[in-house]
C-alpha cells in the first residue's frame, strides 16, 4: 500500500469514518477544526449524520443521544471546549454508551492560546465530572497512530460500552507525515441486547442514571468498577525502547516521545545506558510495566509539555522503588532533544 | 543519521504552504521519513506565513527544530524573522524583489534572486514558490526538480493539473539560476 501525506486531523477523521462512524457532531475551535470540516464535506456523502453544533455541550449531548440507539458517534475538540463537555461525558460513563471523543490539546488553563500543549493530561484521564467514573483515554505520538489508535478508540468504546478518550495536542493534528490507511481490523460487537431501537416486538428499554434505591445504586457503582478492573488487566498498552540495560528510563507520552527517542539514540551512542517507556493507553496506565521496570531501572525521568500531571501516575505505579524525577514546561517550541540530552545527563550524573 | 530542514516563509497567498507540501511529498517519493508542520491559526491573507519541513534516512527525530538548514523567504518580513534561525552554514533563499539584499550574517550563505520579478516573466505571479523550490533542489541538493514535478502532480488537484508544464518550466528556472558571487567588505 503506498504512503500518503497526510495531516493528523484529517487522518483522525478518515479513520473515523473508516471505522464506521455513523454520527459526528462538533462544534469548531483551533487546533482541531480540520477534523469538522473533513466531516462537513464526507460525512452527508456517505449519508451518515454530521451536524454543526449550536454549543460543544449540544454536541456531546447528541453524542449521547446518538450512541444511546447503538449508532457509533464522536465529537472532537480541545481544551477549555472539552471542560464544558464534562458533565454530558460523565453520564456517558454512567449510562456505559460507547462514545468516542477526539481531544487535541492547545495551551491552557482557561482559554490560553492555540499553540500545542499537553496540559489536558489531568483532564483527560481524571476527568471533570462527579463520582466514580472512568473513560479510556488513548494517546498516540505520530499520525499513522492517530489512524491506528482511532480504530482502537471505536473498537475499545464498543467492547466495553464506555467512552473512549484519544488524547492529540495541537502539532500531531496540524502535521503532515506519511501514513497508510489500513482497513478497520476489529470485529463489530453486537449491541441489540441494550441499543435503544424501538420497542416493538420486545419489552421497552431505558438507559438513564437516576438510582434512587441506595443498594441498587451500590450494586451499579459496583459493576462499573468490576468493568474497569477488566479494563485494567487487558488493556495496558506501552511502547518501549531500549530499556532491557537502561539504568535511566525517560518516560513520556504522546508527540513529544519522537524528541525523547531521539535523544535516547542521542545518549546511547555516547555510551550511557538510557531508554524510554512511552504509555499508550494514559487509562489504564501500563502499571505493570512500570512496576516491573521500577525493579531493573535505577531511576525514572517523566518529561511532559506540561507542569507534571503524568507524573503522579509513574510516582503511583513505581511507590518508592527508585527516584522519580521531572521535567516539563507548559507551553511554547516542543522540548528540544538536545535539552532532553542534558538533562538525560544531569540525571544519570545525578545517581 | 542525516536529517535536513527547511523554513519556507513569506506572505500568505504567496503558496508558502503549498510549496511545504510539494517539497515534503518530493522528499517521500525519494523514501525518506517527513513531517511537514505550519504555523497555524490567526494568519490571513497579506499576514507572514511559515511551515517547516524535515526529512531524514531513519525516524525524524523533532518536527519543530530550533534552526533550520535552509531557509526561503519570500518578503521581507520573514527574511528578518527567520534568518536569525539559519544554522551556522546554511542557506537563506531569499525573493530580492521583496526582500533588501542585506547580509546581517557573516556565518551562513546566501542566496538572492529576483523570485516575484521572474515569476512574472513567467507570465504567473503565483508561481514564486515554485521557483524558489527549484533554487532550493540547486542548492540544496535534497532532491531533484523532476521529483518536484511529480509531487506537484499529486498535490495539485484534477482541475488544476493543466498548470503542470508550466509549474515544470518554473522549476528549471529556479534550477538554472547561478548565484551572484558574494564579495565580502
Amino acid at each position: 500500500m503506498t504512503k500518503k501525506l497526510t495531516k493528523g486531523n484529517y487522518a483522525i477523521a478518515q479513520a473515523a469514518i473508516n471505522a464506521g462512524c455513523d454520527g459526528y457532531f462538533g462544534y469548531p475551535v483551533t487546533p482541531q477544526n480540520e477534523i469538522g470540516e473533513y466531516m462537513s464535506k464526507k460525512m452527508p456523502k456517505l449519508k451518515r449524520a454530521y451536524i454543526s453544533a449550536e454549543s460543544e455541550i449540544g454536541a456531546i449531548n447528541m453524542v449521547l443521544g446518538a450512541c444511546s440507539t447503538g449508532k457509533k458517534a464522536m465529537t472532537s475538540s480541545s481544551s477549555m471546549a472539552i471542560a464544558l463537555m464534562q458533565e454530558a461525558l460523565c453520564y456517558i460513563a454512567a449510562d456505559e454508551l460507547p462514545a468516542v471523543l477526539v481531544s487535541v490539546m492547545r495551551a491552557g488553563p482557561a482559554l490560553g492560546y492555540i499553540y500545542p500543549a499537553q496540559g489536558d493530561y489531568n483532564q483527560a484521564v481524571t476527568g471533570g465530572g462527579n463520582g466514580d467514573y472512568r473513560i479510556i483515554v488513548l494517546a498516540p505520538s505520530t499520525v499513522q497512530e492517530c489512524i491506528d489508535l482511532t480504530y482502537k478508540s471505536f473498537y475499545l468504546a464498543q467492547k466495553y460500552r464506555n467512552p473512549v478518550t484519544l488524547l492529540a495536542d495541537g502539532l500531531l493534528g496540524q502535521m503532515m507525515e506519511p501514513v497508510e490507511f489500513k482497513d478497520y481490523p476489529y470485529p463489530e460487537i453486537p449491541n441489540d441486547d441494550w441499543a435503544l431501537t424501538g420497542a416493538k416486538n420486545r419489552e421497552p428499554r431505558a438507559i438513564y442514571s437516576l438510582e434512587a434505591k441506595e443498594e441498587v445504586l451500590e450494586k451499579r457503582v459496583n459493576l462499573l468498577f468490576e468493568k474497569y478492573k477488566v479494563i485494567e488487566e487487558n488493556e495496558q498498552d506501552f511502547e518501549e525502547y531500549l530499556t532491557q540495560d537502561a539504568e535511566l528510563i525517560v518516560t513520556c507520552f504522546g508527540s513529544l516521545a519522537r524528541n525523547v527517542k531521539s535523544a535516547v539514540n542521542e545518549c546511547r551512542k555516547q555510551g550511557l545506558k538510557v531508554g524510554m517507556l512511552r504509555p499508550i493507553t494514559l487509562y489504564p496506565f501500563p502499571v505493570y510495566k512500570i512496576q516491573e521496570l521500577a525493579k531493573k531501572t535505577k531511576k525514572i525521568l517523566v518529561i511532559e509539555m506540561n507542569m507534571g500531571q503524568m507524573v503522579r501516575d509513574v510516582q503511583l505505579a513505581v511507590n518508592g522503588k527508585v527516584p522519580v524525577k521531572f521535567f516539563g514546561k507548559a507551553v511554547g517550541k516542543w522540548i528540544e532533544v538536545e535539552t532532553i540530552c542534558e538533562k538525560i545527563k544531569k540525571e544519570i550524573g545525578n545517581g | 543519521m542525516t536529517e535536513s530542514s527547511v523554513i519556507i516563509a513569506g506572505f500568505g497567498g504567496q503558496g508558502i504552504l503549498l510549496a511545504g507540501e510539494v517539497l515534503a511529498n518530493a522528499l517521500m517519493l525519494d523514501g525518506k521519513d517527513v513531517t511537514w508542520y505550519p504555523c497555524y491559526g490567526a494568519e490571513m491573507r497579506g499576514g507572514t506565513v511559515n511551515c517547516e519541513v524535515v526529512a531524514s534516512d531513519d525516524e525524524v527525530s523533532s518536527v519543530n527544530k530550533k534552526e533550520a538548514d535552509f531557509i526561503i523567504a519570500l518578503n521581507q518580513l520573514s527574511f528578518e524573522k527567520f534568518l536569525p534561525k539559519l544554522k551556522k552554514g546554511g542557506w537563506i533563499i531569499a525573493n530580492s524583489s521583496l526582500v533588501k539584499e542585506l547580509r546581517s550574517r557573516i556565518d551562513v550563505n546566501y542566496f538572492f534572486a529576483p523570485i516575484t520579478h521572474l515569476a512574472n516573466e513567467l507570465g504567473e505571479i503565483r508561481i514564486s514558490n515554485i521557483i524558489s523550490l527549484g533554487i532550493l533542489s540547486k542548492i540544496g541538493k535534497l532532491t531533484s526538480i523532476e521529483t518536484l514535478h511529480k509531487a506537484l502532480d499529486m498535490v495539485l488537484p484534477e482541475h488544476k493539473k493543466n498548470l503542470l508544464p508550466l509549474n515544470l518550466e518554473a522549476l528549471e528556472t529556479g534550477f538554472n539560476l547561478q548565484p551572484v558571487p558574494v564579495t565580502v567588505g
